[in-house]
């Protein structure tokens, strides 16, 4: 454990991060998010990368652009009904540096989503690949391990 | 039996449906047994079983339960999942492997990869009761019929359905183009499954697949969204990117569509494309291209390629895309309620940047987290809830009428007609007035 890790800094920016998915505000959570950073949501357990296997996210700036414009877009039908969501984070750990010096945080979520009359349960366990910038940080990766990747999900029309 | 073939009958006109055949339990049930029942259903594919006792389950129709498996002198089998004894489902998981034989896990009875019986605990408690370990009915049985086509492995509850060959029919050309894509002639299931959850009819996701009057309307948001960020990138950034090859496309033009064409089939089968499709203008990786004139020749290979598809449907259960190497299979649940599965597969002698390029499509378009799936979701479900209304009885299908050109074995019209849905709705009533195979 590196002791100079403010695990209260770190939290506090998990916070930050979650709130704007909760309301969402998609544009203020790209923009916690390097030039190169990614958005992962595999679809099944211990899936080795993004690339040579299904997954039911994987979003680098670009995808994430086009997602948030398609987001707001009047035309976009399964976006008609509001989303609603209620993100609770906790046991959030130091787990180490990435091979590019990144501060790599590990953490429990639970999210409750309202979408189209129904209230829905995910939960699982985040990867938050860290930049220190300034007095917070930027994301360079955020990697969401469902406790359910496997299953069949219904729409998920906005990032956990 | 509640419905009567008249009323039936009276449910399917040449161009148009009663809202019945989507919002009726009853139907559903009828359907699960006389359409899912009869058909030849995808099981899955054979490379999904490699080893000696791997397997895979899944459901036939909306209920019954079946494993498909590998024996070990390699052949394929398509089990019901049941035990001879008290009728336990023998298999739980999704996939696995059985090692020497699948063992119940209620009273340990065990059976060999080809469904016999191999052992029954403590048997001499049936000696002289009239009961016989050796009698086939204490097997895991056989479902009725069970063949493959280049790996796809179908299995059909029917012992009256015609070999799977003729039920495939002219769209065969397109499993078979999906497979000779492959530098070696083969592909193989890669890269896992998607799971997709629908709460609507699974009928209104075969009817989409072809249905090119809605992809400017229904994906133009994800097509203006991705436009709209690509004209602030230099074009250098753009070229490099797939996902702008992949995306675009959907917000082509009634004309682009209209020229694509679509071709039916006896059995519901249909596909959309052909000379060209929304994916036809994909870049040829050089390196793939090498290998595929190194296996054909350029003549064949410029063949290959220039039989270009969208969506192919086996109707009901599974829709393939051979110019993507994904394929899409559906499993009804209940009147209101299936699952999407969506598989990718490798080229066998392909670079590994085409089975990547096939998990992106899947990724940006299959996933329940895409945004064009989502949107065609959508569309279902208002259909699912509008349905219910009692403004009019009927769904309908007109667009060219009329001018669907009989070929034979094919039914051939613009790619914007109806004609899509006036074959599954031909085969939809004789499967049901049990006519498919008179």
């Amino acid at each position: 454990m590196n002791a100079q890790v403010d695990l209260h800094v770190v939290e506090g920016f998990l916070y930050q991060e979650a709130g704007y998915l909760d309301r969402p505000d998609l544009e203020s959570w790209l923009a916690l998010y390097t030039d190169d950073g990614t958005y992962w949501m595999p679809a099944s357990e211990d899936q080795p990368d993004p690339f040579n296997h299904i997954s039911h996210f994987y979003d680098d700036r670009v995808l994430m652009e086009i997602r948030k414009r398609n987001f707001v877009h009047p035309r976009a039908a399964s976006k008609d009904s509001a989303v609603r969501c209620s993100h609770l984070i906790g046991n959030i750990r130091h787990a180490g540096s990435s091979e590019q010096g990144d501060l790599i945080i590990t953490s429990n979520f639970q999210v409750v989503m309202f979408y189209r009359e129904e209230q829905r349960v995910f939960a699982g366990t985040y990867e938050h690949h860290l930049v220190p910038s300034g007095d917070s940080f930027m994301i360079r990766h955020k990697k969401v391990n469902l406790i359910n990747p496997e299953a069949a999900h219904k729409s998920i029309i906005i990032y956990l | 039996m509640t419905i009567s073939n008249d009323e039936l009958a009276g449910l399917v006109e040449p161009t148009r449906a009663h809202k019945r055949v989507y919002i009726d339990p009853e139907v559903f049930e009828l359907e699960m047994e006389r359409i899912w029942g009869q058909a030849w259903i995808y099981i899955g594919h054979e490379t999904q079983v490699p080893k000696a006792g791997d397997f895979f389950t899944t459901n036939i129709n909306h209920k019954v339960p079946v494993v498909m498996v590998r024996d070990k002198n390699g052949a394929v089998h398509v089990l019901h999942n049941r035990c001879g004894h008290k009728g336990a489902k023998l298999v739980e998981t999704r996939q696995g492997n059985a090692r020497g034989a699948f063992r119940c896990a209620y009273h340990g009875w065990t059976f060999q990869h080809d469904g016999s019986i191999l052992k029954i605990p403590n048997e001499k408690g049936y000696d002289n009761t009239g009961f016989d370990i050796k009698d086939p009915c204490n097997n895991m049985q056989k479902v009725a019929q069970q063949q493959s086509y280049r790996g796809f492995v179908f299995a059909t509850l029917s012992p009256d359905a015609p070999d799977l060959e003729t039920w495939l029919g002219g769209s065969k050309d397109c499993l078979d183009n999906l497979c000779d894509r492959a530098p070696e002639g083969e592909v193989e299931v890669a890269g896992g499954v998607l799971r997709y959850e629908h709460d609507c009819n699974w009928k209104h996701i075969m009817e989409n697949l072809n249905d090119t009057m809605h992809p400017m309307v229904v994906h133009q948001s994800v097509v203006q969204s991705a436009q709209d960020y690509i004209d602030t990138l230099p074009p250098e950034a753009v070229k490099r990117r797939s996902e702008a090859e992949i995306i675009l496309p959907f917000g082509g033009s009634y004309e682009d569509f209209e020229d694509s064409g679509i071709t039916g089939f006896r059995y519901g089968h249909h596909y959309d494309g052909g000379k060209t499709s929304i994916h036809a203008d994909y870049t040829v990786d050089p390196e793939y291209h090498a290998a595929m004139v190194k296996a054909y020749g350029e003549e064949r290979t410029r063949d290959i390629y220039s039989f270009n598809t969208h969506n192919t449907c086996y109707y009901p259960s599974l829709t393939i895309k051979s110019a993507v190497q994904n394929i899409r299979v559906v499993r009804p649940v209940a009147v209101n309620k299936f699952v999407v599965e969506t598989w990718s597969f490798r080229l066998k002698g392909a670079p590994d940047f085409m089975l990547q390029r096939t998990l992106l499509y899947s990724r940006l378009i299959n996933s329940s987290a895409s945004m064009v799936g989502p949107d065609d979701l959508e569309v279902y479900r208002r259909m699912q809830e509008g349905l219910e209304s009692n403004a009019s009885d009927w769904v309908e299908f007109h667009r060219q009428y009329g001018q669907d050109k009989d070929e034979g074995d094919r039914v051939v019209g613009g790619g914007t007609s109806d004609l899509d849905m006036r074959t599954q709705y031909a085969a939809w009533k004789a499967y049901m007035l049990q006519e498919a195979y008179v």
